[in-house]
């Protein structure tokens, strides 16, 4: 895993949003010496450069409104950010988090520690994304058992049978009709809503 | 010691477990200020060295360069082991100082206060894969001294191995003060494992005594060679006469190279420390770095460390083992890769030479396709 990481790490698109002063200066060169591609911002931009995958940025109090905005990624699947800071102060630390940083290099910029925050932050970024799929995936997945639950509990009532009985019908719909149990599960419930509200329609 | 000599500090052990080649670093070191100071000193003034002997102790290392800077000598040449280094190098960043440090690492460092004038893994070890890969054959063991070095270079080679197809067998690895048996072991694993070529980055003694065992167990070098990293003339000296024959070494400098320059230091230092003594690549970089400082002195126009460091960059000398010159974005030499095989006099002869030197790349992660590996493979003399 480790291995991979740096393996990596040299196609990785950074941008560097930083001023560009001696730490400025003394970062985008050890980053070179590491062998990666960046881009230089400053000012703060409005949004991150497209297709970038890891983000410096300096993290300064008195821009912590345009930070904040620059990291608001919404729906996006956010890049890697490392936050560069002078102090670690509370107020600093609160904005660093906020911002999403995963790791934070403080100035003075010095060569050694850059790889490793590099790398540590470019981890827990993979880390992060792997368990949000896996999130997504087991939410999708109880949504589905919900249904097929529900479904099921509508079949027993309607045709009387058993558990067993309705799971099967429910089974072998899906597949004669090659769709996934979720799916026929989904049908079964908008039919059986559609059809008693119009019983209770008619009655009425 | 006049008033107004260029003082500096040399720190090479004359004792110790890796005194046999810090103390080549010394001599070669004292030899390069010999012969500047014989040609008038520079401009016009004698440089002055303190020697002190660290005896192979981080501890000490770190104690003598101390002592140093509190006497205001903040030009320092030293260090043989990555932890002599690191040892140093906080002190030297500390007071502004200048480090000059000559010794083959595993790389992954920069200070704006060192110039690194050994090899760093891509000018050394990927050269010495390949030609064991092209060579040898596809299936190798590692073995290597329980530190930091070993454990980057054999990373770097068993990336580069398995990119071509080749294997790891066994990666095996020994205490530093390494006691027989634990070098037998390694021995024992070779000849039940049958490599192409057992690559090692044992140091000291137990790299003396890993090509002692490997004669005593009648093993064939042009079969198995011990492919070393680090195993210089000096410890070949230390055999006996036939013991590491047909065995493989890798840096930019043997004393058998065939250039007026080479010819001229080989025969300068041993004019100067006896016909015996040897020259290893390491004595090389201790040489030619202190004539770097001289050339960079001449430029500078004074000592001090940061109008130094401004001149140094790019700067360029011809060094016994090739032109070479200090990059300008890491600090590291452009320096020449080399495969040498020790003969029956446990002299190395040159099997393989690069094409052009190879530029330092210190922060070099995966190397698969490096286009400078394949540009000068192609263009490798031998």
């Amino acid at each position: 895993m480790a291995l991979q990481i740096l393996r990596h790490l040299k196609d990785l698109r950074m941008q560097v949003i930083h001023a560009p002063d001696a730490d400025g200066k003394a970062l985008v060169e050890q980053l070179s010496r590491i062998g990666c591609t960046f881009q230089t911002t400053w000012p703060i931009p409005e949004t991150i450069a497209p297709n970038i995958d890891v983000v410096f940025v300096s993290v300064d109090p008195e821009f912590r409104t345009q930070i904040m905005k620059l990291c608001s990624f919404g729906q996006m699947t956010p890049p890697t950010l490392i936050a560069i800071t002078d102090y670690e102060d509370p107020g600093t630390l609160q904005t660093v988090l906020e911002c999403g940083a995963l790791a934070m290099v403080e100035r003075p910029i010095k060569p050694f520690g850059l790889l490793s925050n590099l790398t540590i932050a470019r981890s827990l970024w993979v880390d992060r994304q792997d368990q949000a799929k896996r999130i997504r995936k087991l939410e999708r997945k109880l949504t589905g058992t919900n249904k097929i639950a529900k479904a099921k509990s509508i079949i027993m009532e309607t045709q009387r049978v058993s558990e067993q009985e309705a799971y099967e019908t429910i089974r072998q719909q899906a597949m004669s009709k090659r769709i996934p149990m979720d799916d026929l599960a989904n049908s079964i419930i908008n039919a059986h809503e559609l059809l008693t509200s119009r019983l209770s329609t008619l009655k009425s | 010691m006049a008033k107004n000599d260029w003082k500096i500090g040399v720190l090479f052990s004359k004792t110790g477990e890796t005194s046999a080649v810090e103390s080549t670093m010394a001599n070669a070191t004292l030899l390069a200020i010999e012969e500047i100071n014989a040609r008038g000193g520079i401009l016009g003034r004698a440089i002055a060295p303190t020697f002190h002997d660290p005896s192979s102790s981080p501890p000490k290392y770190k104690e003598l360069v101390k002592a140093l800077l509190d006497d205001h000598i903040r030009i320092v040449f030293a260090g043989f082991t990555s932890t002599s280094r690191k040892a140093i190098l906080p002190e030297i960043e500390a007071h502004r100082g200048l480090l000059f440090y000559p010794t083959y690492y595993e790389g992954f460092e920069f200070s704006q206060r060192c110039i690194y004038t050994g090899a760093a893994p891509n000018q050394f070890a990927l050269q010495l894969a390949d030609y064991l890969l092209r060579n040898q054959g596809k299936t190798f063991i590692l073995v290597g001294s329980n530190y930091v070095f070993p454990y980057e270079i054999n990373r770097i080679i068993s990336d580069f191995v398995i990119h071509q197809k080749g294997r790891i067998l066994d990666e095996i690895y020994v205490p530093l003060t390494a006691d027989a048996a634990d070098v037998r072991k390694v021995i024992k694993q070779a000849q039940k494992l049958k490599p192409d070529a057992i690559i090692s980055t044992l140091l000291g003694r137990g790299a003396v005594m890993l090509y002692e065992f490997y004669a005593e167990a009648g093993l064939d070098p042009a079969q198995m060679p011990i492919a070393s990293i680090g195993t210089s003339e000096a410890e070949f000296i230390l055999m006996k006469p036939g013991v590491a024959k047909g065995h493989l070494s890798a840096v930019p400098f043997f004393q058998s190279l065939d250039t007026p320059e080479a010819r001229c230091f080989v025969a300068a230092y041993k004019a100067r420390f006896g016909k015996d003594a040897h020259v290893t690549a390491s004595a090389e970089a201790a040489y030619f770095q202190v004539h770097l400082y001289a050339k960079a002195l001449e430029l500078a126009q004074n000592d001090d460390p940061d109008e130094l460091l401004r001149v140094i960059d790019g700067l360029e000398i011809d060094a016994p083992q090739g032109r070479v010159r200090v990059s300008a974005e890491n600090h590291h030499t452009a320096l020449w890769p080399r495969v040498g095989k020790v003969n029956d006099r446990n002299e190395i002869d040159i099997v393989w030479q690069a094409s052009d030197r190879a530029e330092p790349d210190p922060y070099f992660l995966f190397s698969s396709d490096d286009e400078w590996l394949r540009q000068s493979r192609a263009a490798g003399t031998f």
